[in-house]
């Protein structure tokens, strides 16, 4: 054996999170049993809720299938433990070991064959699968087989199908609880309890505690007339719903689980709605009701979660889109920021250069030093202005929503492309309305459309036109907003071009993505205003932006 | 003692450029725009121009144009922010002296200047 395979060896016998698991199936395994055997309603011998087998499963679901015999070694001494403190004989305690292998390794198996990774409950797809396969088929295959043993080894005195009937609705109820809330915590990422803001906890208490407080009403307190008890059902409802929809599949799957136990823990001591009747049928009406709660608050709260996370990331996307939309106007821009520093570069320069010359000369006089120095602070400060400006516009961030001024933003935008205005010689004329109310928006994706706008002014003039280079930058009060107008004086557009320019990817320019008028119309649209273009072919064209006023 | 003319549009380096070239030992006037330098050249004319490129208005292309056309001719020393090949071609084929990039070392441009002062001088010997 040469030292690779040795390591081989080695990993897969003591790979640590295999060890892990193993400890904890073990661990987890015996507890479950204990807690299987409390909701066991005497004399009636099968447990209204038998938890180890989902816990089993849910194990072998996170876990790659290579592993799985370790798993179920694991099982085996905690099953042992467990059964053998209660009397039972040991042919049915290792009949029954098998049989709840059986259904771990159905369901597991049969969700691996579709899902090749560990299963997360984050789409329907899943959920759906969960559900068919080990919610529904695997205890239902496992219980003839284990009703098959029972009888086999001649245990008990129930006949065959009433032994598969409660064995199966026990085992399904339990899928749904136990394997969902293990799923669903063990792939929970902690950070998200660690960023949560103070209120988070608040409406995660006030969900369980609701959950709690109507489970315990409804289904544990003697106190209420039994007529009014089917109503009662209803109670723990608006909180189940409340965890699906805004605490995700976690929560929908802690609140179950909670509600699952106050319910049975009510019924084993002979109190809630099910009681009165045999054991068996307080078992049955007890797991059809728990079970037809069940299925659908986990597929609300799926639902919602892929429905999201399907927002989010369209949300992501649009934003980063917009990110490089940006950047790459960066490099349309570049020249005019070149010339927009060097600017008070030169100053500095010329100026620090100067007082050289009168100290060399010893001609330098406190003020005159003093009046050269305020003049370097000035255009270095200038330089900082350019490049804060800069910073502001191409960082990357979220959507900002803040009351805005279009005047002010207009002479953002005009001071940043002054540089690219100068450069090409186009003279830019502004007409602002006095006092326009104020507007709502994004001051990064607002002044990135009015970029977009200056700059495809500026490319549409670079020809040269026959009246000279001008953009006219208007703002005008509407009777609910505020219009703002770029107004070139390059050859226009035909009709036939007007849509194709809001395609995406659709360019003109040399340089450029395509995306500039596309992304800008997207973005005057999340604004609730309006973008759009008006030509006179060969006088110019401008471009129009409505924004609705928002008064404080 | 010559005297230069600067042609900026930007008040601060109007300001520093009169500086830097008093503080040489030249006589210096500024001029916020071309227009304004053509105005006044007819009175004052100065031994040597220097010329901003890019000013919002009429820009220094223009300005050397329109000095070509109406034979006066002013040595020009060419400054610009943004320099490209091509307009640094332009420029020379107007009859710009020299051009230079801001920002502008001060050895750089007091020898344009000195430069550009002694092409004048020449056909005033003549």
């Amino acid at each position: 054996m040469n030292g690779e395979e040795v390591r081989a060896l080695k990993s897969i016998r003591f790979d640590p999170s295999v060890l892990r698991a193993a400890l904890l199936v073990g661990v987890g395994y015996y507890l479950a049993a204990r807690l299987g055997f409390a909701f066991t309603l005497q004399p009636h011998p099968i447990s209204t809720l038998w938890p180890p087998n989902a816990l089993l499963m849910a194990a072998l679901l996170l876990t790659p299938a290579r592993a799985w015999w370790v798993l179920l070694s694991a099982a085996l001494p905690a099953h042992l433990a467990a059964e053998l403190q209660s009397g039972v004989p040991l042919a049915m305690v290792l009949g029954w070991f098998a049989s709840n292998c059986s259904e771990a390794l159905i369901g597991a198996g049969l969700v691996r064959a579709f899902v090749p990774a560990p299963l997360r409950l984050d789409s329907l797809r899943n959920a759906a699968l969960f559900l068919l396969c080990g919610a529904l088929a695997a205890p239902l295959a496992s219980s003839f087989l284990d009703a098959a043993m029972v009888k086999l080894i001649g245990f008990g005195d129930s006949d065959y199908w009433t032994l598969v009937r409660t064995r199966a609705s026990s085992n399904v109820l339990a899928d749904l609880t136990v394997v969902p809330l293990v799923l669903t915590w063990a792939t929970f990422r902690l950070e998200r309890l660690r960023d949560a803001p103070p209120r988070r906890y608040v409406e995660v208490a006030a969900v369980f505690l609701g959950v709690l407080a109507t489970s315990l009403v409804a289904f544990d307190l003697p106190l209420l007339d039994a007529n009014a008890a089917p109503a009662l059902f209803y109670a723990p409802l608006p909180f189940l719903l409340w965890a699906a929809v805004r605490l995700g599949p976690t929560g929908a799957a802690s609140a179950l689980a909670l509600m699952v136990v106050v319910t049975i823990w009510g019924a084993v001591h002979g109190l809630g709605p099910f009681t009165g009747g045999a054991p068996q049928d307080t078992a049955r009406d007890l797991q059809f009701f728990l079970i037809s709660v069940a299925v659908p608050l986990l597929l609300l709260a799926v639902v919602l979660e892929e429905r999201t996370r399907a927002e989010r990331e369209a949300r992501e996307q649009r934003l980063q889109l917009a990110h490089l939309s940006r950047v790459a106007m960066l490099g349309e821009l570049s020249g005019g920021i070149a010339h927009e520093l060097n600017q008070p570069l030169t100053a500095i320069l010329a100026n620090a250069q100067a007082a050289q010359h009168l100290l060399a000369a010893k001609r330098l006089g406190q003020e005159e030093m003093g009046e050269i120095l305020r003049d370097i602070i000035a255009a270095d400060q200038r330089a900082s202005e350019v490049i804060r400006r800069l910073r502001a516009l191409f960082k990357k961030g979220e959507t900002q929503f803040q009351r805005l001024d279009a005047n002010e933003l207009v002479a953002e935008v005009l001071s940043i492309t002054r540089g690219d205005l100068v450069m090409r010689g186009i003279e830019t004329v502004t007409e602002l309305a006095p006092a326009p109310p104020a507007i709502e928006g994004d001051r990064v994706q607002l002044e990135q459309v009015m970029l977009n706008l200056v700059l495809n002014a500026c490319e549409a003039m670079s020809a040269g036109t026959p009246l000279g280079r001008r953009l006219t930058v208007r703002t005008q009060l509407l009777a609910d907003g505020v219009q703002i107008s770029f107004a070139d004086r390059g050859p226009g557009f035909h009709p036939g071009e007007y849509e194709k320019m809001f395609t995406p990817f659709h360019t003109t320019k040399a340089q450029g993505l395509g995306l500039g008028l596309s992304i800008s119309r997207s973005i005057i649209d999340a604004h609730g205003g309006r973008l759009w273009g008006t030509a006179l072919p060969g006088r110019g064209a401008t471009f129009f932006i409505v924004l609705p006023a928002r008064p404080a | 003692m010559p005297s230069v003319a600067i042609v900026d549009d930007e008040e601060p380096i109007r300001k520093a450029l009169r500086r830097l070239l008093r503080a040489s030992g030249i006589e210096a006037e500024s001029y916020a725009s071309g227009q304004e330098f053509l105005d006044a050249i007819a009175e004052r004319r100065p031994d040597c121009l220097v010329l901003d490129l890019h000013m919002s208005g009429m820009g220094g292309l223009e300005v050397l144009r329109s000095l070509q056309s109406v034979k006066h001719k002013v040595p020009t020393v060419i400054i610009t922010a943004h320099d490209e090949p091509e307009t640094r071609e332009q420029c020379l084929a107007a009859g710009a002296c020299a051009y230079l990039r801001k920002p502008l070392e001060d050895r750089l441009l007091l020898n344009a200047i000195s430069a550009a002062v002694r092409t004048r001088a020449v056909p005033l010997k003549r």
